[in-house]
């Protein structure tokens, strides 16, 4: 008994804060969370183990950074059988960004059109200058990001503002909050 | 008449949950602590690395490769951002240090050196509203990340320290769309990393 639950505990702590990280090592935005020190070689040993372990190389947060959303702003799961839409209008500051959906697994979603992500310079924006992009298992009209062929999707949000990164490494608030990622309707 | 007598459920610990002393019950949390411990600074030593391995298979030393843009199944890390295309270089410092050339063409464009484990030791975006050339010379030694924001046109006698003989360098060029992507292309196969004397 003693064994086990010190080794259970032990593994299962530790892969679960490798894995889904804390507030030592990840911040959430809304839906979004990012690593804050991903990619740095001085980042703390939980977001080392975690790049490591799910074979990522991202760019020193320093510089950019990568936020990760499951669910949506409500806290559903995002998964095909929904269409969903974000609205980018806060990212002025950004240099570049871009938006993109993956399985849960980090791999593109096979879709006819092609179409695996849309940035700050291939979308295309309201005479406002706002971006939306729809999310949909079908084809809808603008800015169409399919997310047929996999039942979880995880989107990925990659800002490459230096400004945003130190203030998000450095635990203050972003100037402006990240794009709410709202449920449209469900079949 | 009488009710039906109703049975009386109680949850019962296991008796030998009464024999288990406080002793035991923190000497457990002390080893869980450990074990969570030793797997955490484990993983990425002994994981060393799942990216820099799969990539380590394709790319050859010292010589910068363009990757065709990611497509379903053809993704060379998991989730990279995908309207992009990439030239990547595994660096092999162990005899010579190495001369790399790059055009940062717009901005999105971004160079950057990362160990085996993936530590980003050096990063440089491109600048808005220029080329930013970078001609720099990369050696063996360093152990700090370096980020240039500003970094203008680097000379050839600029040398970045790297903090392991292997890695890797990428260079992402974000697509502006299809019309660009031979431009782009272009601009990325003139990028080089070649071995120098040291």
């Amino acid at each position: 008994v003693f064994g086990t639950v010190a080794l259970g505990g032990g593994l299962a702590s530790a892969w679960y804060m490798i894995e889904a990280g804390s507030v030592l090592s990840t911040r959430s935005f809304g839906a979004w969370t990012t690593w804050t020190a991903a990619g740095r070689p001085d980042a703390d040993p939980y977001t080392r183990a975690h790049m490591v372990r799910n074979g990522l190389m991202p760019l020193a947060s320093t510089l950019e950074l990568s936020f990760r959303a499951r669910t949506d702003s409500r806290g559903g799961k995002i998964n095909a059988g929904c269409d969903y839409a974000i609205v980018m209008e806060s990212l002025d500051s950004a240099a570049w960004w871009s938006l993109a959906a993956f399985d849960v697994r980090g791999r593109l979603i096979p879709n006819a059109a092609e179409r695996y992500a849309f940035t700050s310079d291939t979308v295309m924006r309201e005479p406002d200058g706002r971006a939306i992009i729809t999310l949909a298992r079908d084809a809808r009209p603008g800015n169409w990001l399919p997310i047929g062929g996999s039942s979880r999707i995880t989107l990925i949000l990659t800002l490459q503002d230096a400004t945003a990164a130190a203030a998000v490494y450095e635990g203050a608030q972003m100037a402006k909050p990240l794009p709410a990622i709202e449920r449209m309707s469900c079949r | 008449m009488m009710p039906p007598e109703r049975e009386v459920f109680a949850l019962k610990a296991p008796r030998w949950l009464g024999e288990v002393g406080w002793r035991t019950i923190a000497g457990a949390a002390l080893l869980g602590g450990i074990i969570h411990i030793c797997a955490t600074l484990v993983v990425p030593v002994v994981g060393s690395s799942v990216a820099f391995a799969r990539l380590s298979e394709v790319l050859p030393a010292n010589r910068m490769v363009v990757l065709a843009p990611p497509s379903p199944g053809k993704e060379p890390l998991p989730f990279l951002p995908p309207d992009s295309l990439y030239a990547l270089c595994r660096f092999d410092l162990s005899v010579d240090s190495l001369r790399v050339n790059v055009l940062l063409a717009h901005l999105g464009w971004a160079l950057s050196m990362h160990t085996p484990q993936g530590d980003n030791f050096y990063v440089m975006p491109a600048q808005p509203e220029e080329h930013s050339e970078v001609s720099l010379t990369l050696g063996p030694g360093g152990d700090k990340l370096e980020f240039n924001p500003s970094p203008g046109r680097l000379g050839a006698d600029s040398i970045i320290a790297a903090p392991s003989n292997e890695g890797l360098i990428i260079v992402r060029a974000p697509l502006k769309g299809l019309a660009w992507r031979a431009e782009s292309e272009a601009v990325l196969r003139r990028a080089s990393c070649s071995p120098v004397k040291r």
